[in-house]
């Protein structure tokens, strides 16, 4: 019986009314068939076609083409983005909002991919902030932030939160020593900022549905920063301890809240690290891979039992 | 042939579809509950991680039991192609067992059986019969007979267990066959995209019997994954091996090839693009439409080095230009429609599954897209950088 007939029986049995027998079986028909997603993507491919050809235009003509005519240019698409925005944007609410047109998300995005050609461009020609370039970054990723909560746009956050993530990253680089554990300790670092961000943005209400980005950036990046100090060769112990913390945490969360990323990260980072700890020194290949077989079996039991308890498609 | 009952399958397509309408509140709570009732299967699914993560233990189980046989009995090169051969009969046998007794469905055990089962038969073929033999530069043309079988192989394991992926190998293997039969580039060319040509003709034959039904949504990604072949195989720039230095304009692939030939495939790409977005409108294929507007893109995007012209920075802006306003004109004419609609195609969002596909996908592409849109630096003038973004932040956080 296919979805048609299924429907047809549930109209007759009185499970559905009419209507809604009327509307879900055109929607199986794929009538009208909305090309909402095509559009969408069309539009993002566009955006991101257009400020690549703009930068590799930049990059290669701008000698040729002088710096006031190129800033004039990149300074008009600029406001031009953004006076589009501001004037079409409803009031700022706490909840999630829809983009007051379709167009609205990626005018915002060409906009921010702009300010970023732009500041890129005056820096290397003019060096405003030499030797402080980092700090274009923590501005950059301060605005996204704004914009990305005065608009609500998803695709803004994720900028502001790998340019924030850029500027952690270009800060400690000025340290020329123990770069690996110094790094490290700034992932931490931006985990803990981003994490508790986060947190605090949801409690308070302001644009919950985000919650969700904060977390798989800050789960990601804190299971990498983990498994670096794990792969260390000396004062590994505490990083171990901690990546057997953070997978539990993430597995308990998954699990909890159904949201299956997590259990995903914790069984895989959570391997990757417990393997090297094991396989630490052993180089006779028959043990390291009959460690292979033994704690790939253990691994799919376990997760088998996840699976049939929890896993379910919702 | 399938493994799977058609009613299981139905039943699972509809319990998928009660939980979408549930979340967009097409159907209240009390009726989906009462309808769940309706569409308990006793197939075993998980969800898209789980069945990931599941795949992957699978692999390094059965990798690692492999591969700690071979280390242990060390043997001959022959010796080793039969237990390939041993091992692959195995894992299908697995595969099979695994749905057929403990009824998983798309859980990531039994397709990684039924991968490794391909992959092995791939070893197994090359090892078995082909080893020990002195060495040629030529390949022997029975050695075809490894992609053949693993093609063969694949396109079984696509029917039996309904793997979209399946498929796609059985086409990958179907690339090295010509190889083995006529060194001619343009034969083998047009060898493969004559046989991903039967394949499309059989499966246009196969889908008006699946409209609607549980199967309509495979041979659509079949026939789309079909069309790209077809395109890939006759697009002589993106085809090619040697693909970086064609474009960089170091080379030419022109020369390769008889020019009428050339010319030919040259007029193919501009024939394809329309003729597949014509097909997937007719027949509201979402896959088959999506594949008509990639290759139209790849045509825009080939057609330069093609016709042997230089290419220019601005060429990337002209063809954002041009998507983005494509884009706006197809919405804007299909909103000037009666009630948004225009020959039964609309621009609104109809389902809550769109939007969740468009959350997900923004957080991604957000953080991966200013790495791919930085360009580099200009080298004609050493004292001018510009770029980078290897820490993300839309390229400002390059070397400056």
């Amino acid at each position: 019986m296919n979805i048609l007939a299924r429907l047809e029986h549930w109209k007759k049995e009185g499970a559905i009314s009419l209507e809604q027998h009327a509307f879900l079986a055109s929607l199986s028909r794929g009538e009208p068939f909305s090309l909402f997603l095509e559009l969408n993507v069309l539009l993002y491919a566009g955006v991101l076609a257009f400020v690549a050809g703009l930068g590799w235009t930049v990059t290669t003509w701008s000698q040729q083409i002088g710096d006031v005519l190129v800033l004039i240019v990149l300074s008009t698409i600029l406001a031009g983005c953004f006076w589009y925005c501001f004037s079409r944007a409803p009031a700022w609410s706490a909840a999630e909002t829809a983009a007051p047109s379709p167009i609205f998300d990626y005018v915002l995005y060409l906009g921010s991919l702009v300010w970023c050609v732009e500041l890129a461009y005056l820096e290397n020609r003019f060096h405003v902030l030499s030797g402080q370039s980092d700090f274009y970054l923590l501005a950059t990723g301060g605005l996204f932030f704004f914009l990305a909560y005065r608009f609500d746009n998803r695709l803004v956050l994720s900028l502001a939160l790998s340019s924030l993530a850029g500027w952690f990253g270009l800060t400690i680089s000025h340290w020329p020593s123990h770069q690996d554990a110094a790094y490290r300790q700034y992932a931490l670092l931006y985990c803990l900022l981003v994490g508790v961000g986060g947190v605090l943005l949801q409690r308070r209400g302001l644009k919950p549905h985000f919650f969700g980005t904060y977390l798989n950036i800050v789960a990601n990046v804190l299971f990498w920063a983990l498994l670096s100090g794990v792969f260390n060769r000396q004062g590994y112990g505490l990083w171990f301890l901690a990546l057997l913390i953070a997978c539990g945490a993430s597995l308990a969360w998954g699990v909890t809240r159904r949201q299956f990323a997590f259990v995903a990260y914790a069984a895989v980072y959570g391997y990757v690290g417990v393997s090297s700890m094991f396989l630490r020194g052993v180089f006779d290949e028959t043990v390291v891979l009959s460690y292979f077989v033994l704690t790939g079996v253990a691994m799919l039991v376990v997760l088998v039992q996840i699976a049939r308890r929890f896993g379910r498609p919702a | 042939m399938r493994l799977y009952t058609a009613s299981s399958e139905e039943t699972l397509r509809a319990r998928k579809l009660l939980t979408d309408w549930a979340a967009d509140g097409i159907l209240t709570n009390a009726q989906y509950e009462r309808l769940e009732q309706e569409t308990i299967s006793e197939l075993r699914t998980t969800n898209i991680f789980l069945r990931l993560v599941l795949f992957l233990f699978t692999l390094i189980s059965v990798g690692g039991a492999v591969a700690l046989f071979f280390v242990v009995s060390r043997p001959s090169e022959q010796t080793s192609g039969v237990l390939f051969l041993i091992f692959a009969a195995l894992c299908y046998a697995a595969a099979e067992l695994a749905v057929s007794q403990a009824r998983l469905y798309r859980y990531g055990i039994e397709e990684a059986l039924a991968v490794c089962s391909v992959g092995f038969l791939c070893a197994g073929m090359d090892l078995a019969p082909f080893s020990g033999r002195p060495y040629s530069p030529k390949p022997y043309a029975a050695e075809f007979l490894v992609p053949a079988a693993s093609a063969v192989f694949s396109l079984w394991i696509w029917r039996r267990f309904g793997l979209w992926y399946a498929f796609l190998a059985a086409m990958i293997f179907v690339v090295f066959l010509p190889g083995y039969w006529t060194s001619s580039h343009s034969a083998q060319h047009v060898t493969i995209a004559v046989f991903y040509a039967a394949g499309l003709i059989c499966v246009a034959a196969v889908r008006p019997r699946h409209h609607f039904d549980y199967l309509a949504d495979a041979y659509s990604l079949v026939e789309a994954f079909l069309w790209l072949g077809i395109y890939l195989a006759i697009n002589l720039q993106l085809s090619s091996l040697n693909l970086r230095t064609q474009w960089l304009g170091i080379g030419t692939i022109a020369s390769e090839f008889a020019r009428p030939f050339y010319w030919a495939t040259w007029v193919l790409i501009w024939c394809l693009p329309p003729l597949v977005l014509a097909r997937g409108i007719r027949q509201k294929d979402r896959f088959v439409i999506a594949v008509g507007a990639i290759v139209a893109i790849l045509t825009f995007v080939s057609n330069k080095p093609y016709l042997g012209w230089p290419r220019h920075t601005w060429d990337p802006m002209l063809l954002g230009i041009l998507l983005t306003g494509v884009a706006l004109f197809i919405r804007r004419w299909l909103a000037r429609g009666p009630s948004g609609v225009r020959y039964g195609f609309t621009a609104a969002r109809l389902s809550g599954k769109d939007k969740r596909w468009m959350n997900a996908g923004s957080a991604v592409l957000g953080l991966v897209s200013p790495q791919s849109i930085t360009p580099a630096p200009q080298t004609s003038s050493p004292d001018f950088r510009f770029g980078g973004g290897a820490s993300g932040g839309g390229g400002a956080s390059g070397e400056f």
